[in-house]
């Protein structure tokens, strides 16, 4: 079941004993009826290991939303966009740009970046990197942006580059790259450290926000 | 030169009373209105903005309208003749009309409103009240939702609400003992949504945005201030050592 | 030639071969071959230049988008609305500048108006030429006539852009005889008398 687009920052679920809705701690503006919040840890394998998981878990604090009744979400006035999954394609999300999905969607958490674990621990300390929530089967995905997300296509041939701090997420057959670019930093802004950016390869759609602000 | 999209408005061709765009409202200023401080952007016309504690002798009327001392300094009179243009933070701006009523509004989120309305600091902190026959004009962050009781809200999601009592507060006891099991993080923090709602009963209607992201409000410190002096001496040193902890854990 | 189209809060920068002068940081995605480098303050060369770098501080830095392909750029989800110049003038607050086309000439003044502005850079940029210019506001941007004899008061906070014969003079914008308290509010404002355009935001900055 879908959720429902309230307006560009605010959408509304209704929770059922069959269908439950997780969601990022904080989202939650409002309820009717007789719903439940718990807190939950993490989402899911991934990440190589404890140290992992738990890295994933700072930047994806989530709760679980049982019961019966009507829940309303949105964060922090950010434009939030709904996308339906089939079942046909998974959806890579930025981690903490996830707003709310279906509980019966599978997640798991990978890490953009270079350097495998200890690059996932660097990166995760120095912002380097980016940590993305997976998801596959049939349900709804609510995502958060500064600014509205707008898709683009990406075909085989073509290759797209893209701001980390503008990267929403993507779905279909891309290869998403963390590469360091010579100059990039006077495009992407005036942070400290290596200047990287995104290139994507491949055939699907990349969702980019509209400011090079993350939040 | 060519500007694409959108029109260009004058003196005469502004509306009266209405909104230019989303995010904007017109006010045909025939007299005086309340406005708040930094809420104009543009006017045509004579107009004059005075600050309402400058009224307290001279025209005492004026400044009865508002009988609290927290809010009264941020707030000046627009008088004269001409249209004025109100704006807030980029936000989404619409007018209500009351008709002998009351609704209770976000303080931070009140823009203006015609003098024949009572503006009254509400229990609920943060909060102000509006009373009688007039209009107002006020901010939200993305178009206002409407909802009615029974309902709970996020604190920091709430925009107001009319005609049924006051909210109480309600806390999730079960979140709150999952949350110190499972030590998760933010123990220490601001109270988030799922802790802590404001429950609505009764008839009427609760207005509600996406939560706002914190901005400082000078007039919520002068508040809790006050509220600090029912506290003992003993009291007003352990409260100062925690908030002081709680900063410097913040910075972090 | 480049083409700039406003598409909400994006501007899409169609390059073929030539470079569009953009806000430092303002990419968010590309396509194609396009390369991105700094390039100054946009206030011509030369010491005087220098000079007005160093009183404008950082209110337009500047990069060059060069090459063939289209680049999206976007400030802080600001709206984003085109301006085309055909051998015009237009006054922009620089921080609202995102992009020009090739041919346009910029211009950087810092108008410090008097002991009011103290810590308040007012850094004006002006656009001459024939070309496009991209603006940026806080919001959808809203366009104000200014006729002889119905001047118009504007928040300088709000203020994006004017064109047109215009006078430009401070008014003071409230009386505060008893100045007690915190939060700023219209301590001054900008009046415009003449004949012309001024396009402001529904915000403050």
């Amino acid at each position: 079941m879908p959720f429902e687009t309230v307006n560009s920052k605010v959408v509304r679920a209704q929770v059922t004993p069959q269908r439950a809705v997780l969601a990022r701690r904080g989202a939650m503006l409002g309820l009717t009826g007789e719903v439940v919040f718990r807190p939950v840890q993490g989402q899911g394998a991934g990440v190589g290991g404890r140290i992992g998981a738990a890295l994933a878990s700072e930047s994806n604090a989530m709760m679980a939303t049982t019961g019966s009744g009507s829940v309303l979400y949105g964060f922090r006035g950010l434009h939030v966009t709904v996308l339906d999954l089939d079942g046909r394609e998974q959806l890579f999300v930025e981690a903490d740009r996830l707003l709310a999905h279906d509980a019966d969607l599978q997640t798991s958490v990978m890490f953009l970046g270079s350097g495998g674990l200890r690059g996932a621990v660097r990166g995760a300390a120095t912002g380097q990197g980016l940590f993305t929530t997976q998801l596959s089967g049939v349900g709804a995905v609510a995502l958060l942006s500064h600014g509205g997300a707008f898709p683009l296509q990406v075909s085989r041939g073509e290759s797209v580059g893209v701001d980390p701090q503008a990267y929403v997420g993507h779905t279909g057959q891309l290869d998403v790259d963390l590469k360091a670019k010579v100059g990039w930093r006077d495009a992407v802004g005036k942070g400290s450290g290596e200047a990287f950016q995104l290139q994507v390869t491949g055939s699907g759609t990349v969702y980019v926000q509209a400011s090079e602000k993350k939040f | 030169m060519k500007i694409t999209s959108g029109d260009t408005y004058s003196a005469a061709t502004l509306p009266s009373g209405d909104n230019v765009n989303a995010y904007a409202f017109c006010v045909d200023l025939q007299g005086e209105w309340f406005v708040k401080k930094g809420a104009m952007i543009a006017h045509y016309g004579t107009v004059t903005f005075e600050a309402v504690t400058a009224y307290t002798s001279t025209r005492a009327f004026m400044a009865s309208r508002f009988s609290s001392p927290i809010y009264v300094q941020d707030w000046v009179v627009a008088s004269g003749n001409g249209k004025v243009l109100l704006a807030d933070r980029g936000f989404d701006v619409n007018s209500y009309d009351l008709d002998d009523g009351n609704l209770t509004i976000r303080a931070h989120n009140l823009l203006g409103f015609a003098p024949t309305l009572d503006l009254k600091q509400s229990i609920v902190p943060g909060f102000v009240s509006l009373f009688g026959t007039g209009t107002f004009l006020a901010s939200s962050n993305g178009p206002v939702i409407f909802v009615e009781p029974p309902f709970r809200a996020d604190p920091e999601a709430l925009l107001g609400w009319a005609d049924c009592p006051s909210p109480a507060i309600h806390y999730d006891t079960e979140w709150m003992a999952a949350s110190l099991g499972g030590m998760l993080r933010g123990a220490l923090g601001r109270e988030s949504g799922e802790e802590r709602q404001y429950a609505f009963v009764g008839a009427g209607t609760i207005l509600l945005q996406s939560s706002e992201i914190v901005r400082e409000d000078p007039a919520l410190l002068r508040i809790i201030e006050q509220q600090t002096h029912s506290l003992s001496t003993g009291q007003v040193g352990a409260l100062g050592q925690r908030l002081v902890a709680r900063a410097q854990q913040a910075q972090q | 030639m480049a083409s700039l189209t406003a598409d909400g809060r994006i501007l899409n920068v169609d390059l073929h071969g030539d470079v569009v002068r953009a806000a430092q940081g303002s990419m968010v995605a590309y396509t194609g071959n396009v390369d991105f480098k700094g390039a100054g303050m946009g206030g011509g060369d030369g010491f005087r230049a220098a000079l007005k770098r160093k009183a404008a501080g950082e209110s337009l830095q500047l990069m060059e988008c060069s090459g063939s392909g289209r680049a999206y750029l976007a400030v802080d989800a600001q709206y984003v609305s085109v301006v085309d110049l055909a051998n015009d003038t237009l006054s922009v607050e620089s921080e609202s500048v995102l992009a020009v086309t090739p041919g346009l000439k910029l211009d950087v003044k810092f108008a410090g108006l008097g002991g009011a502005m103290a810590g308040q850079g007012v850094a004006t940029t002006t656009v001459t030429g024939t070309g496009q210019v991209a603006l940026l506001s806080d919001g959808p941007m809203i366009r104000l006539e200014v006729v002889p004899g119905q001047p118009l008061v504007v928040d300088p906070q709000a203020f994006v852009a004017s064109s047109g014969q215009l006078s430009t003079s401070i008014v003071s914008g409230v009386s505060w005889r008893s100045v007690v308290g915190e939060g700023s509010g219209e301590a001054f404002s900008m009046k415009f008398d003449g004949s012309g355009l001024v396009c402001i935001q529904p915000a403050e900055r």
